[in-house]
């Protein structure tokens, strides 16, 4: 095990080197000059210098990197031009609501998938089995923005039983907060459960070809305990490669969802720094996203490690 | 008779191929929802009934009815002829950029594969460094530095999509370049440029085109989701994200702006799933589950 993560730590390196090299990039890909971009043609000429003098432009291309990574590496992403503030308190600040939603989707997506998925796999080829595909594919499929605006016709304007946009912080107002996020939640954890589903019974149904699955219930084992003590547990490897692999697709929701929803979180700051053309903002939202997406990336990948003993021995 | 089995081969081939395709349960709906969708985006000048651009203030949020099937917009515009004509940039946007994605991440994995060592290394690294970002969160990035618009969309997603094409052709190549044809080449004396050309390409094509009809649905996806957040296509040019970003102010009043190009964009990347399946059957049994 201490191999391997050794191995995947020294193979991430320089990918994380390489995404600085991207996300430094972004700035220098504006066509013309990035100050006239960031400001109105009319801003004083001084305040022009004076913000290219302190994100480094005037510098040769290289040293400016130098400069950026140095700062990087100390955790000082730089300043947003809107606020003014540390790209890491402006982070900071929305990280609540965004992990908040993850949670709460990544449940939703778990409680359908799981049971979903079981029932389609276990009784396949049947009327269940093909509501549970239809229902995988129904959500592959659909998009966020057009799912939550379904989620918001329906229970929000029909019946007016949810709140449509908004956010209470669940830790403060308990049942508030869980009511402004329900409908992000279902929007986020619908798509991410059609994935799910689809893997868990795809990997079900190899599992219960085995040998073993036969030998279960030739003891005489109940199906339950056959699906729950045996194959449930071997047709898990892949559901949370999935799960990891599936991560980026929720960040990417999540901007959509908080979006359409008006939640603070990070994803709404993308959104707003691209809208406000705040690239110092932009480059330290997708820096610390693209470092987190790596990070998850490289826990799921040890995790797999850790349930499989053969992906250790390679 | 010794002449005609070459000639008959590959028609022979083709015909077994379209036949696998046509057995798949779905794909004759997936067909047809494309057959429509192309009639629609070729023939948006002839088939749509109105306008998509003219303006109606005393028609505002008009109900769907005889003269407007899918009613009208907060402006009057006429919501099913920008639908048609909605078609047109999403096929578009899903095609291009699928293209180019194909294009470019099968020319980086061939150089990787091929030349092997540190290029491969850093095509492959890069490839990885890419992959490291969320697609849509890299597309955002991508779109507010190259500017919104279709151009930059395609550019975006082309970029996206790229690492999965690159990946798919080295692994071709590093399969096919130890077959024992390319080893009979190699002994003949033919030049590396050849044997990627008459060799390594031809064969690595299948899985190419397999994965590109597979990702034109979710590069449609794509270009939607960034046109909703106001980055792809600018009004008052109709794409189906845009309009429904428009219409989401109005779900009370005119929910009907939201669910007519919804449904289009819903129905369209369903059928697309299905023809990409029908075609990766077809062309590749193997990759069936």
């Amino acid at each position: 095990m201490g191999r391997l993560v050794l191995h995947r730590l020294a193979a991430t390196v320089p990918v994380l080197l390489l995404v600085t090299l991207g996300v430094f990039a972004l700035l220098h890909l504006t066509p013309g000059d990035p100050i006239d971009t960031m400001m109105a043609e009319s801003a004083d000429p001084a305040v022009k210098a004076h913000l290219r003098r302190e994100l480094g432009l005037d510098r040769p291309i290289y040293i400016q990197y130098l400069h950026w990574m140095a700062r990087v590496v100390r955790g000082d992403l730089g300043r947003s031009i809107r606020n003014g503030e540390p790209v890491i308190e402006n982070v900071g600040r929305r990280l609540r609501p965004s992990l908040q939603l993850a949670l709460l989707a990544m449940t939703v997506s778990v409680l359908i998938a799981f049971p979903v998925g079981i029932v389609s796999a276990v009784r396949q080829n049947t009327a269940a089995d093909r509501v549970g595909t239809t229902f995988a594919l129904f959500g592959i499929c659909m998009p966020n923005f057009l799912l939550a605006l379904l989620l918001i016709f329906v229970f929000g304007v029909t019946l007016r039983w949810l709140p449509i946009s908004g956010y209470v912080d669940p830790l403060e107002e308990g049942w508030e907060g869980l009511r402004s996020l329900v409908l992000p939640a279902c929007t986020l954890g619908l798509a991410l459960a059609a994935v799910i589903t689809r893997t868990l019974r795809s990997s079900l149904l190899e599992a219960l070809g085995e040998d073993y699955v036969r030998t279960a219930r030739a003891k005489g084992l109940s199906e339950w305990s056959v699906i729950c003590g045996h194959v449930l547990k071997n047709a898990m490897i892949p559901v949370v490669t999935v799960l990891g692999l599936q991560l980026g697709t929720l960040v990417g929701g999540a901007v959509i969802t908080e979006y359409v929803f008006a939640l603070p979180g990070v994803g709404r700051l993308v959104v707003d720094a691209v809208f406000a053309r705040d690239y110092p903002l932009v480059q330290g939202v997708i820096l610390l996203i693209a470092v987190g997406f790596i990070v998850s990336n490289l826990l799921v990948d040890l995790l797999y490690g850790w349930l499989d003993p053969r992906i250790r021995a390679r | 008779m010794a002449g005609s089995i070459p000639a008959s081969e590959p028609a022979e081939r083709r015909w077994r191929a379209l036949r696998r395709a046509a057995r798949t349960r779905l794909a004759p709906f997936g067909a047809l929802v494309l057959l429509a969708a192309v009639t629609m985006a070729v023939g948006a000048p002839v088939v749509s009934p109105h306008d998509p651009l003219k303006q109606n203030l005393d028609n505002t949020l008009a109900r769907p009815g005889r003269t407007h099937v899918l009613g009208t917009d907060n402006v009057g515009r006429d919501v099913l002829s920008r639908v048609i004509w909605g078609t047109r940039i999403s096929l578009l946007a899903g095609i291009v950029s699928v293209a180019l994605a194909a294009a470019v991440g099968s020319v980086l994995g061939l150089v990787a594969g091929y030349a092997g060592g540190r290029v491969d290394g850093l095509v492959m690294r890069a490839m990885d460094a890419v992959l490291s970002f969320p697609p849509l969160v890299l597309a955002l990035a991508l779109g507010a530095v190259l500017g919104a618009g279709l151009t930059g969309v395609l550019l975006a997603l082309g970029v996206v999509y790229t690492p999965t094409f690159a990946r798919l052709m080295r692994g071709q190549v590093l399969s096919i370049t130890a077959r024992d044809y390319v080893d009979a080449a190699r002994a003949l004396g033919a030049p590396g440029w050849r044997i990627a050309c008459r060799h390594v390409v031809p064969n690595a094509a299948v899985p190419i085109v397999v994965q590109a009809s597979l990702s034109v649905a979710f590069a449609i996806l794509a270009e939607a989701s960034l046109s909703f957040l106001g980055l792809g296509i600018q009004p008052p040019q109709a794409s189906w994200g845009s309009m429904i970003n428009a219409g989401r102010g109005y779900l009370q009043q005119a929910p009907w702006i939201v669910f007519g190009p919804g449904v289009a964009l819903f129905v369209t990347v369903v059928g697309l799933n299905f023809v990409g399946d029908a075609v990766r059957d077809a062309l590749d049994p193997r990759l069936t589950r």
